[in-house]
């Protein structure tokens, strides 16, 4: 078996092509692949898109860094803390693609492709504007009942990256707390990067709830990375870091000043420097459960 | 009379609407609607229970609500019940399983469609909103009828029909023709609970009326707050105002750290009540939330 461990800066040349529909894990605050979004605004990819179910600060940073050019995501915000400032900004001023997505066109979109169907049929965004901004959404009647019914096109992610707790050698990847549709991206991705917190004996995985949701099967590259999704959460370990957001926030009142939370927080030599800038010993204590 | 606060008339009248055999979907970002069904579970629907997005998961039992660590409540394992694969497609609301929800609008119209998407033109929007998530999927399919909040009654809000800039969410479309008529199988939108009014649907017209309105507020007071001509309800009244007991488990159990403000204050008020919060939930040794 090909040796999938490696390092972040690895994993994204090898696997992270420009131009790429990214597939991020997670959720707002929760688990998101953030160690691997700096890495691929570090390695200066272009033209990506995002899909992610719930978007965060992941997508946002993307959009500050210049690295997307489209997003379909069902509700990216930063959750009590206020608007994603950049993609507010870039959404705005038209820099972006929004394909509107919902939270059923994404689940669906991704079954799609396990069953290699050209839409799969729903009972809801009828009379939604959805229909108007989406001409790959369509109405129709159901050839059984007569039903009306709207059909949502599969979504094929390139690359899917998904931070998780415990990952072993081989891929599998245990996901402890929420999966949300991590799962159904890594299987139907055509390329899977999975960084955790924690590397073990694939006998761990079989015993932790949840067993391995993340197949090895479907995994190219395993990039250890504790406090890999800081500033958001990563459960069982760590809950999301709230003082940083704001601060996040703060910068990305501007796109300079994005630009300056880019020089401090994401053109960093390690990760080991990240958690440095970040605060160190002292913010990691604070957040861990 | 007992005193109270805004926040807490919202989540004590929203409380209120759930029965002992609902399932309570508590989305993200949402302390009210939290409130509302952890109150509700520790007072007369001890049977009802949570279903946390954050968590993807059922959860019998309530917690203390919290801001930081509620991660840990949802989804830790001796919480757990069940893990529900993919919420969207596993809990689509349906007569058997009764699923609740409260969706709060950017903007609602006199039929009760609703906008989370953008403010201005969808195509170059004066400001992108996060987005509608799954009101968009589920907005026509409630067999218990659409529950929707609004913490801050005004125009801006409430507006008529041509002034919904996007329609994400579904209610009675222009109110002309039965539901099923569009393919829609729900209730359509049930009530309006906001910061002055109890507003609900006339059952003919399919248009929003006030049904109560809360204590200390004039009919002409929500409708100089509304964007377009309000029915009245036959049997219009005055809201039954917060108890003593109710203002006090939830002050005093449910939500103690006042999170549920953050979706009532605004401005300097605020970042200092959230900076509050995020301080005393940083420096708790025991970082589970309480069980109630």
């Amino acid at each position: 078996m090909k040796d999938k461990i490696m390092s972040l800066k690895e994993a994204i040349e090898l696997y992270v092509e420009d131009g790429d529909l990214i597939g991020i894990g997670g959720l707002s605050f929760w688990r998101k692949a953030t160690a691997a979004t700096r890495e691929i605004i570090r390695q200066k990819k272009k033209n990506l898109g995002v899909v992610s179910f719930v978007g965060g600060i992941c997508a946002d940073m993307l959009i500050g860094a210049g690295c997307l050019d489209r997003i379909r995501t069902s509700f990216i915000g930063m959750e009590l803390f206020g608007l994603a400032p950049n993609h507010r900004r870039a959404v705005g001023a038209g820099q972006i693609k929004v394909f509107e997505e919902t939270e059923a066109t994404i689940a669906l979109g991704l079954k799609a492709i396990y069953l290699k169907l050209p839409f799969l049929p729903l009972r809801g965004l009828l009379e939604t504007d959805i229909l108007k901004v989406r001409d790959d959404i369509k109405e129709f009647n159901c050839p059984l009942t007569g039903d009306k019914l709207v059909a949502c096109p599969p979504i094929q992610v390139d690359v899917a990256i998904i931070h998780v707790p415990y990952a072993d050698e081989k891929g599998n990847g245990n996901i402890q707390g929420p999966v949300w549709l991590d799962d159904d991206l890594a299987k139907t991705a055509k390329k899977t990067i999975v960084t955790c917190e924690k590397i073990v004996e694939t006998e761990d995985i079989i015993h932790f709830q949840g067993k391995g949701q993340i197949p090895m099967q479907k995994v190219d590259a395993v990039v250890k990375v504790p406090f890999g999704a800081h500033p958001t959460s990563c459960f069982p370990f760590y809950t999301y870091d709230a003082d940083h957001m704001m601060k996040y926030i703060q910068y990305c009142q501007t796109a300079d000043g994005f630009k300056e939370y880019e020089k401090e927080y994401i053109a960093v030599a390690s990760h080991e420097e990240y958690l440095e800038k970040i605060g160190g010993i002292k913010e990691i204590l604070k957040i861990m459960t | 009379m007992v005193d109270y606060t805004t926040d807490e008339l919202l989540t004590i009248l929203m409380a209120r609407q759930v029965t002992n055999k609902d399932v309570m979907i508590v989305g993200v970002a949402t302390p009210i609607v939290w409130s509302a069904f952890t109150l509700a579970k520790v007072t007369h629907a001890p049977d009802a229970i949570f279903h946390y997005l954050m968590g993807n998961t059922f959860v019998w039992e309530a917690r203390q609500v919290s801001l930081l660590w509620l991660e840990l409540g949802a989804a830790s394992r001796c919480h757990r019940l069940h893990n529900t694969g993919e919420c969207t497609l596993e809990l689509l609301p349906h007569d058997i399983l009764t699923t609740i929800e409260f969706f709060r609008p950017a903007q609602i119209d006199q039929f009760g469609n609703t906008n989370n998407t953008v403010i201005g033109d969808w195509h170059k929007p004066k400001v992108r909103l996060p987005g509608a998530a799954g009101i968009p999927d589920f907005s026509g399919l409630y067999s218990a009828g659409q529950h929707l909040y609004v913490p801050r009654h005004d125009k801006r809000t409430f507006v008529p029909a041509e002034k919904l800039f996007f329609r994400s969410g579904v209610g009675f479309v222009d109110g002309t023709r039965p539901l099923t008529d569009y393919g829609l199988i729900g209730r359509g939108p049930k009530f309006v609970i906001t910061n002055l009014a109890y507003l609900d649907f006339d059952p003919k017209e399919h248009r929003m009326r006030i049904k109560t309105v809360h204590p200390g507020v004039t009919v002409e007071k929500v409708q100089e707050n509304t964007g377009f001509e309000l029915l009245k309800a036959p049997d219009l009244k005055e809201t039954k105002p917060p108890t003593e007991t109710e203002v006090r488990i939830l002050r005093e159990k449910v939500d103690p750290l006042g999170i549920r403000k953050l979706e009532v204050l605004t401005g300097k008020e605020r970042a200092e009540l959230l900076e509050e919060i995020i301080r005393k939930e940083y420096s708790r040794v025991d970082r589970m939330p309480p069980r109630l």
